[in-house]
Protein backbone atom coordinates (compact mmCIF):
# COMPACT_ATOMS: atom_id res chain seq x y z
CA UNK A 1 0.00 0.00 0.00
CA UNK A 2 1.40 3.40 -0.90
CA UNK A 3 1.74 6.23 1.58
CA UNK A 4 -0.70 9.10 1.31
CA UNK A 5 0.25 12.75 1.64
CA UNK A 6 -1.22 12.65 5.16
CA UNK A 7 0.94 9.64 6.02
CA UNK A 8 4.01 11.50 4.81
CA UNK A 9 3.23 14.71 6.64
CA UNK A 10 2.59 12.80 9.88
CA UNK A 11 5.88 10.95 9.54
CA UNK A 12 7.92 14.02 8.60
CA UNK A 13 6.39 16.13 11.37
CA UNK A 14 7.08 13.31 13.86
CA UNK A 15 10.69 13.17 12.72
CA UNK A 16 10.80 16.93 13.21
CA UNK A 17 9.48 16.60 16.75
CA UNK A 18 12.29 14.17 17.45
CA UNK A 19 14.92 16.45 15.95
CA UNK A 20 13.84 19.36 18.15
CA UNK A 21 13.78 17.02 21.14
CA UNK A 22 17.32 15.87 20.31
CA UNK A 23 18.52 19.47 19.98
CA UNK A 24 16.96 20.37 23.35
CA UNK A 25 18.24 17.25 25.07
CA UNK A 26 21.84 17.76 24.01
CA UNK A 27 21.55 21.48 24.79
CA UNK A 28 20.18 20.68 28.24
CA UNK A 29 23.05 18.34 28.94
CA UNK A 30 25.73 20.82 27.83
CA UNK A 31 25.92 23.03 30.96
CA UNK A 32 25.71 20.05 33.33
CA UNK A 33 28.40 18.03 31.54
CA UNK A 34 31.87 18.67 32.99
CA UNK A 35 34.03 17.31 30.17
CA UNK A 36 35.12 20.09 27.80
CA UNK A 37 35.50 17.77 24.81
CA UNK A 38 31.99 16.40 25.28
CA UNK A 39 30.58 19.92 25.48
CA UNK A 40 32.38 20.72 22.22
CA UNK A 41 30.85 17.69 20.50
CA UNK A 42 27.42 18.59 21.86
CA UNK A 43 27.81 22.12 20.49
CA UNK A 44 28.27 20.79 16.98
CA UNK A 45 25.40 18.32 17.28
CA UNK A 46 22.99 20.95 18.65
CA UNK A 47 23.43 22.87 15.41
CA UNK A 48 23.08 19.71 13.32
CA UNK A 49 19.76 18.77 14.97
CA UNK A 50 18.52 22.33 14.59
CA UNK A 51 19.28 22.22 10.86
CA UNK A 52 17.65 18.82 10.53
CA UNK A 53 14.52 20.09 12.29
CA UNK A 54 14.51 23.16 10.08
CA UNK A 55 14.74 21.13 6.86
CA UNK A 56 11.97 18.78 7.99
CA UNK A 57 9.91 21.76 9.12
CA UNK A 58 10.11 23.31 5.67
CA UNK A 59 9.02 19.99 4.19
CA UNK A 60 5.93 19.82 6.46
CA UNK A 61 4.76 23.03 4.81
CA UNK A 62 5.09 21.43 1.39
CA UNK A 63 2.99 18.55 2.69
CA UNK A 64 -0.02 20.73 3.59
CA UNK A 65 0.91 21.43 7.22
CA UNK A 66 2.15 24.69 8.75
CA UNK A 67 5.84 25.46 8.40
CA UNK A 68 7.87 23.94 11.24
CA UNK A 69 4.94 21.77 12.28
CA UNK A 70 5.72 18.97 14.76
CA UNK A 71 3.72 15.91 15.80
CA UNK A 72 4.56 14.09 19.02
CA UNK A 73 5.20 10.35 18.75
CA UNK A 74 3.07 7.83 20.62
CA UNK A 75 3.16 7.54 24.43
CA UNK A 76 5.45 4.50 24.49
CA UNK A 77 8.05 6.37 22.47
CA UNK A 78 7.64 9.51 24.58
CA UNK A 79 8.23 7.39 27.66
CA UNK A 80 11.38 6.01 26.06
CA UNK A 81 12.60 9.54 25.29
CA UNK A 82 11.97 10.56 28.88
CA UNK A 83 14.15 7.68 30.06
CA UNK A 84 16.98 8.67 27.73
CA UNK A 85 16.89 12.27 28.90
CA UNK A 86 16.91 11.33 32.57
CA UNK A 87 20.33 9.63 32.41
CA UNK A 88 22.62 11.16 35.01
CA UNK A 89 26.25 10.69 33.97
CA UNK A 90 28.16 11.69 30.86
CA UNK A 91 28.87 8.08 29.90
CA UNK A 92 25.28 6.99 30.44
CA UNK A 93 23.92 9.96 28.48
CA UNK A 94 26.18 9.29 25.53
CA UNK A 95 25.34 5.60 25.67
CA UNK A 96 21.59 6.16 25.85
CA UNK A 97 21.57 8.82 23.14
CA UNK A 98 24.11 7.68 20.58
CA UNK A 99 23.87 3.91 21.09
CA UNK A 100 20.32 3.60 22.40
CA UNK A 101 18.29 6.16 20.47
CA UNK A 102 20.20 6.79 17.24
CA UNK A 103 20.40 3.25 15.75
CA UNK A 104 16.64 2.84 16.03
CA UNK A 105 15.99 6.28 14.63
CA UNK A 106 18.27 5.58 11.69
CA UNK A 107 16.29 2.38 11.05
CA UNK A 108 13.02 4.35 11.18
CA UNK A 109 14.28 6.86 8.62
CA UNK A 110 15.37 4.00 6.37
CA UNK A 111 11.99 2.33 6.75
CA UNK A 112 10.32 5.58 5.71
CA UNK A 113 12.50 5.84 2.59
CA UNK A 114 11.72 2.22 1.72
CA UNK A 115 7.99 2.79 2.13
CA UNK A 116 7.52 6.10 0.35
CA UNK A 117 7.35 6.73 -3.40
CA UNK A 118 10.93 7.64 -4.38
CA UNK A 119 9.80 10.01 -7.13
CA UNK A 120 6.67 11.62 -5.72
CA UNK A 121 8.33 12.10 -2.33
CA UNK A 122 11.85 12.70 -3.57
CA UNK A 123 12.15 16.00 -1.64
CA UNK A 124 11.69 14.06 1.62
CA UNK A 125 14.10 11.34 0.49
CA UNK A 126 16.82 13.87 -0.33
CA UNK A 127 16.46 15.48 3.11
CA UNK A 128 16.55 12.10 4.83
CA UNK A 129 19.66 11.01 2.91
CA UNK A 130 21.47 14.01 4.39
CA UNK A 131 20.07 13.33 7.85
CA UNK A 132 21.26 9.73 7.75
CA UNK A 133 24.79 10.86 6.95
CA UNK A 134 24.69 13.24 9.91
CA UNK A 135 23.34 10.65 12.32
CA UNK A 136 25.94 8.07 11.31
CA UNK A 137 28.66 10.70 11.76
CA UNK A 138 27.31 11.55 15.20
CA UNK A 139 27.59 7.93 16.28
CA UNK A 140 31.17 7.75 14.98
CA UNK A 141 32.11 11.01 16.73
CA UNK A 142 30.59 9.84 20.00
CA UNK A 143 32.41 6.50 19.74
CA UNK A 144 35.74 8.17 19.00
CA UNK A 145 35.29 10.60 21.88
CA UNK A 146 34.42 7.83 24.32
CA UNK A 147 37.58 5.98 23.28
CA UNK A 148 39.70 9.10 23.67
CA UNK A 149 38.24 9.96 27.08
CA UNK A 150 38.10 6.32 28.18
CA UNK A 151 34.38 6.63 28.83
CA UNK A 152 32.53 3.34 28.76
CA UNK A 153 28.96 4.20 27.79
CA UNK A 154 26.59 1.90 29.60
CA UNK A 155 24.12 0.22 27.22
CA UNK A 156 21.31 -0.89 29.48
CA UNK A 157 19.14 -2.33 26.72
CA UNK A 158 18.14 1.05 25.29
CA UNK A 159 18.44 -0.03 21.66
CA UNK A 160 16.36 -3.15 22.13
CA UNK A 161 13.79 -1.19 24.09
CA UNK A 162 13.57 1.34 21.27
CA UNK A 163 13.11 -1.39 18.69
CA UNK A 164 10.42 -3.08 20.77
CA UNK A 165 8.21 0.01 20.63
CA UNK A 166 7.33 -0.66 16.99
CA UNK A 167 5.39 2.09 15.21
CA UNK A 168 6.07 5.49 16.78
CA UNK A 169 3.98 7.68 14.51
CA UNK A 170 0.56 8.41 15.92
CA UNK A 171 -2.01 7.37 13.33
CA UNK A 172 -4.19 10.20 12.01
CA UNK A 173 -3.04 12.47 14.82
CA UNK A 174 -3.69 15.59 12.82
CA UNK A 175 -5.03 14.31 9.53
CA UNK B 1 14.74 24.05 33.06
CA UNK B 2 18.28 22.81 33.50
CA UNK B 3 18.90 21.37 36.96
CA UNK B 4 21.24 24.13 38.06
CA UNK B 5 20.15 26.17 41.07
CA UNK B 6 20.84 29.64 42.41
CA UNK B 7 22.91 31.24 45.15
CA UNK B 8 22.74 34.58 46.93
CA UNK B 9 25.44 37.23 46.98
CA UNK B 10 24.10 39.72 49.50
CA UNK B 11 20.90 41.04 47.86
CA UNK B 12 21.48 39.46 44.44
CA UNK B 13 20.50 35.98 43.30
CA UNK B 14 22.93 34.42 40.83
CA UNK B 15 22.87 31.09 39.01
CA UNK B 16 25.04 28.29 40.31
CA UNK B 17 28.07 27.43 38.17
CA UNK B 18 27.81 25.12 35.18
CA UNK B 19 29.81 21.88 35.26
CA UNK B 20 33.52 22.07 34.52
CA UNK B 21 36.32 19.52 34.18
CA UNK B 22 37.94 18.77 37.53
CA UNK B 23 41.20 20.33 36.29
CA UNK B 24 39.64 23.81 36.29
CA UNK B 25 39.75 26.04 39.37
CA UNK B 26 36.69 28.31 39.20
CA UNK B 27 37.10 31.69 40.92
CA UNK B 28 34.82 34.72 41.19
CA UNK B 29 36.95 37.84 41.39
CA UNK B 30 39.35 39.30 38.82
CA UNK B 31 41.87 39.56 41.64
CA UNK B 32 41.83 35.76 41.89
CA UNK B 33 42.57 35.37 38.19
CA UNK B 34 46.12 35.29 36.92
CA UNK B 35 47.32 38.19 34.84
CA UNK B 36 50.88 38.70 33.61
CA UNK B 37 52.99 41.33 31.90
CA UNK B 38 51.55 41.91 28.44
CA UNK B 39 53.03 39.89 25.54
CA UNK B 40 55.10 37.62 27.78
CA UNK B 41 54.84 33.86 27.19
CA UNK B 42 52.82 33.40 30.37
CA UNK B 43 50.53 36.27 29.38
CA UNK B 44 49.82 34.63 26.01
CA UNK B 45 49.04 31.27 27.59
CA UNK B 46 46.79 32.78 30.24
CA UNK B 47 45.05 34.93 27.64
CA UNK B 48 44.37 31.94 25.38
CA UNK B 49 43.24 29.90 28.39
CA UNK B 50 40.94 32.68 29.56
CA UNK B 51 39.33 33.08 26.13
CA UNK B 52 39.00 29.32 25.70
CA UNK B 53 37.15 28.96 28.97
CA UNK B 54 35.02 32.04 28.28
CA UNK B 55 33.94 30.34 25.04
CA UNK B 56 32.92 27.25 27.02
CA UNK B 57 30.77 29.54 29.14
CA UNK B 58 29.26 31.17 26.05
CA UNK B 59 28.40 27.70 24.72
CA UNK B 60 26.74 26.81 28.03
CA UNK B 61 24.72 30.04 28.02
CA UNK B 62 23.47 29.65 24.43
CA UNK B 63 22.58 26.01 25.08
CA UNK B 64 20.70 26.95 28.26
CA UNK B 65 18.72 29.59 26.36
CA UNK B 66 17.63 26.93 23.86
CA UNK B 67 16.32 24.69 26.63
CA UNK B 68 14.86 27.24 29.01
CA UNK B 69 12.93 29.20 26.38
CA UNK B 70 11.32 26.52 24.20
CA UNK B 71 8.62 28.93 23.01
CA UNK B 72 11.10 31.39 21.48
CA UNK B 73 10.60 31.96 17.73
CA UNK B 74 12.12 29.16 15.68
CA UNK B 75 14.34 31.56 13.73
CA UNK B 76 15.88 32.77 16.98
CA UNK B 77 16.36 29.21 18.23
CA UNK B 78 18.26 28.52 15.02
CA UNK B 79 20.54 31.46 15.75
CA UNK B 80 21.19 30.16 19.28
CA UNK B 81 21.87 26.65 17.98
CA UNK B 82 24.32 28.06 15.46
CA UNK B 83 25.97 30.05 18.24
CA UNK B 84 26.48 26.78 20.15
CA UNK B 85 28.43 25.38 17.21
CA UNK B 86 30.45 28.59 16.77
CA UNK B 87 31.43 28.69 20.46
CA UNK B 88 32.33 24.99 20.35
CA UNK B 89 34.64 25.64 17.36
CA UNK B 90 36.19 28.57 19.21
CA UNK B 91 36.95 26.33 22.18
CA UNK B 92 38.65 23.87 19.81
CA UNK B 93 40.85 26.41 18.05
CA UNK B 94 41.81 28.19 21.25
CA UNK B 95 42.69 24.88 22.87
CA UNK B 96 44.72 23.94 19.81
CA UNK B 97 46.64 27.23 19.96
CA UNK B 98 47.07 26.94 23.73
CA UNK B 99 48.67 23.52 23.24
CA UNK B 100 50.91 24.86 20.46
CA UNK B 101 52.37 27.49 22.80
CA UNK B 102 52.96 24.96 25.57
CA UNK B 103 49.87 25.55 27.71
CA UNK B 104 47.23 23.15 28.93
CA UNK B 105 43.68 23.22 30.22
CA UNK B 106 43.46 23.88 33.94
CA UNK B 107 46.76 25.77 33.93
CA UNK B 108 45.14 28.96 35.28
CA UNK B 109 42.05 29.84 37.36
CA UNK B 110 38.89 30.53 35.37
CA UNK B 111 35.70 32.52 35.82
CA UNK B 112 32.13 31.58 34.92
CA UNK B 113 30.66 34.85 36.15
CA UNK B 114 29.04 35.57 32.77
CA UNK B 115 26.96 32.41 33.27
CA UNK B 116 26.24 33.17 36.95
CA UNK B 117 24.79 36.54 35.96
CA UNK B 118 23.17 35.91 32.56
CA UNK B 119 21.47 32.65 33.47
CA UNK B 120 20.03 34.15 36.64
CA UNK B 121 17.72 36.21 34.40
CA UNK B 122 14.34 34.63 33.72
CA UNK B 123 13.65 36.09 30.29
CA UNK B 124 15.30 35.76 26.91
CA UNK B 125 15.41 39.47 25.96
CA UNK B 126 17.26 40.10 29.23
CA UNK B 127 19.73 37.30 28.58
CA UNK B 128 20.42 38.44 25.03
CA UNK B 129 20.85 42.01 26.26
CA UNK B 130 23.34 40.83 28.89
CA UNK B 131 25.32 38.09 27.20
CA UNK B 132 25.22 38.89 23.49
CA UNK B 133 24.63 42.62 23.35
CA UNK B 134 26.78 43.62 26.32
CA UNK B 135 29.33 40.95 27.25
CA UNK B 136 30.00 39.56 23.76
CA UNK B 137 30.01 43.06 22.34
CA UNK B 138 32.56 43.96 25.02
CA UNK B 139 34.56 40.90 24.00
CA UNK B 140 34.60 42.26 20.44
CA UNK B 141 36.41 45.32 21.81
CA UNK B 142 38.89 43.17 23.72
CA UNK B 143 39.60 40.70 20.89
CA UNK B 144 40.11 43.45 18.33
CA UNK B 145 42.83 45.08 20.45
CA UNK B 146 44.31 41.74 21.33
CA UNK B 147 44.64 40.59 17.74
CA UNK B 148 46.28 43.87 16.80
CA UNK B 149 48.75 43.61 19.68
CA UNK B 150 49.83 40.04 19.04
CA UNK B 151 50.20 40.74 15.31
CA UNK B 152 52.49 43.68 16.05
CA UNK B 153 54.41 41.33 18.29
CA UNK B 154 54.84 38.95 15.35
CA UNK B 155 52.38 36.25 16.38
CA UNK B 156 50.47 36.07 13.10
CA UNK B 157 48.93 32.69 13.88
CA UNK B 158 47.22 33.83 17.06
CA UNK B 159 46.17 37.10 15.42
CA UNK B 160 44.57 35.32 12.45
CA UNK B 161 42.71 32.99 14.79
CA UNK B 162 41.40 35.85 16.93
CA UNK B 163 40.19 37.76 13.88
CA UNK B 164 38.27 34.72 12.65
CA UNK B 165 36.66 34.32 16.07
CA UNK B 166 35.81 38.01 16.11
CA UNK B 167 33.97 37.64 12.81
CA UNK B 168 31.71 34.97 14.31
CA UNK B 169 31.07 37.08 17.39
CA UNK B 170 29.78 39.95 15.26
CA UNK B 171 26.88 37.74 14.16
CA UNK B 172 26.10 36.73 17.76
CA UNK B 173 25.83 40.37 18.75
CA UNK B 174 23.96 41.29 15.56
CA UNK B 175 21.20 38.70 15.94
CA UNK B 176 20.66 39.82 19.54
CA UNK B 177 20.42 43.45 18.45
CA UNK B 178 17.94 42.51 15.72
CA UNK B 179 15.70 40.51 18.03
CA UNK B 180 15.78 43.06 20.83
CA UNK B 181 14.85 45.79 18.38
CA UNK B 182 12.06 43.66 16.94
CA UNK B 183 10.66 42.74 20.38
CA UNK B 184 10.84 46.34 21.55
CA UNK B 185 8.94 47.48 18.47
CA UNK B 186 6.22 44.90 19.07
CA UNK B 187 5.98 45.45 22.84
CA UNK B 188 7.57 48.43 24.58
CA UNK B 189 7.44 46.57 27.90
CA UNK B 190 10.40 44.52 26.65
CA UNK B 191 12.48 47.65 27.19
CA UNK B 192 11.81 47.33 30.93
CA UNK B 193 13.28 43.82 30.87
CA UNK B 194 16.32 45.07 28.98
CA UNK B 195 16.82 47.95 31.40
CA UNK B 196 16.49 45.61 34.37
CA UNK B 197 18.99 43.16 32.85
CA UNK B 198 21.58 45.88 32.24
CA UNK B 199 21.19 47.19 35.82
CA UNK B 200 21.37 43.63 37.16
CA UNK B 201 24.59 43.01 35.24
CA UNK B 202 26.17 46.19 36.62
CA UNK B 203 25.06 45.43 40.19
CA UNK B 204 26.29 41.83 40.04
CA UNK B 205 29.62 42.84 38.51
CA UNK B 206 30.11 45.39 41.26
CA UNK B 207 30.02 42.61 43.87
CA UNK B 208 33.18 41.05 42.43
CA UNK B 209 34.99 44.11 41.14
CA UNK B 210 38.65 44.79 41.87
CA UNK B 211 39.91 47.92 43.54
CA UNK B 212 42.68 50.11 42.16
CA UNK B 213 46.04 48.99 43.49
CA UNK B 214 44.81 45.55 44.53
CA UNK B 215 47.29 42.71 44.02
CA UNK B 216 46.09 39.76 41.97
CA UNK B 217 46.82 36.09 42.68
CA UNK B 218 50.24 36.27 41.03
CA UNK B 219 51.30 39.56 42.59
CA UNK B 220 50.48 41.97 39.78
CA UNK B 221 49.13 45.36 40.83
CA UNK B 222 45.75 45.87 39.18
CA UNK B 223 44.46 49.11 37.75
CA UNK B 224 41.05 50.52 38.64
CA UNK B 225 38.19 49.05 36.55
CA UNK B 226 37.66 52.38 34.76
CA UNK B 227 41.28 52.31 33.62
CA UNK B 228 40.96 48.80 32.21
CA UNK B 229 38.28 49.55 29.62
CA UNK B 230 39.48 48.50 26.13
CA UNK B 231 39.26 50.70 23.05
CA UNK B 232 35.79 50.53 21.53
CA UNK B 233 35.70 48.46 18.35
CA UNK B 234 33.50 50.87 16.42
CA UNK B 235 33.79 49.09 13.07
CA UNK B 236 32.54 45.76 14.36
CA UNK B 237 29.91 47.31 16.61
CA UNK B 238 28.48 48.95 13.49
CA UNK B 239 28.61 45.61 11.64
CA UNK B 240 26.74 44.16 14.61
CA UNK B 241 24.08 46.81 13.95
CA UNK B 242 24.53 49.08 16.91
CA UNK B 243 23.13 52.43 15.80
CA UNK B 244 25.37 55.49 15.55
CA UNK B 245 23.72 56.86 18.70
CA UNK B 246 24.43 53.63 20.56
CA UNK B 247 28.06 53.59 19.43
CA UNK B 248 28.48 57.20 20.51
CA UNK B 249 26.97 56.39 23.90
CA UNK B 250 29.37 53.47 24.32
CA UNK B 251 32.28 55.71 23.40
CA UNK B 252 31.18 58.23 26.01
CA UNK B 253 30.84 55.58 28.69
CA UNK B 254 34.29 54.28 27.79
CA UNK B 255 35.72 57.75 28.26
CA UNK B 256 36.65 58.23 24.61
CA UNK B 257 34.92 61.56 24.27
CA UNK B 258 37.46 62.74 21.73
CA UNK B 259 36.32 60.03 19.35
CA UNK B 260 32.67 61.08 19.42
CA UNK B 261 31.91 62.79 16.10
CA UNK B 262 31.40 66.55 16.07
CA UNK B 263 27.87 67.73 16.59
CA UNK B 264 26.91 64.94 18.97
CA UNK B 265 25.95 66.27 22.37
CA UNK B 266 28.12 64.88 25.14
Amino acid sequence: MTMTVHDRSRAISTFRFLSVWMMETIAGWTPITPEMDVKVMFGRHIWDYAQIADALGKRTFELRKPEQHSTAPGPAYLDFLHTVRSEATTAARIGAFYEGLLPGLIARYRAYVAATDPVLDEPSVVIIDRILRDLERHRQEANSLCEALKLAPAKPGFASREAAIGEFIVAKADA
Amino acid sequence: MIGIGFFDVEDIKLRDAPARDACFDVVYRDAEMHEYAELSAMWLRETLHRHMTNEITSLDIAAACLVEFPDAPWELRLELARQCWDEARHVRVLHRRLSEVGGHRGEFPISVLEWNITCALDNLPGRLATQNRTLEAGAMDVVKGLSRNVREYGDERTADMLEAILTDEVQHVRFANRWIRRWATEDRRVLMKIAYAVRFLAAANAKFQIKAGELNAVGKTLEAPEDRIPAVNVEDRKLAEFSDDEVNEILRQAGFRALVPDGVAA
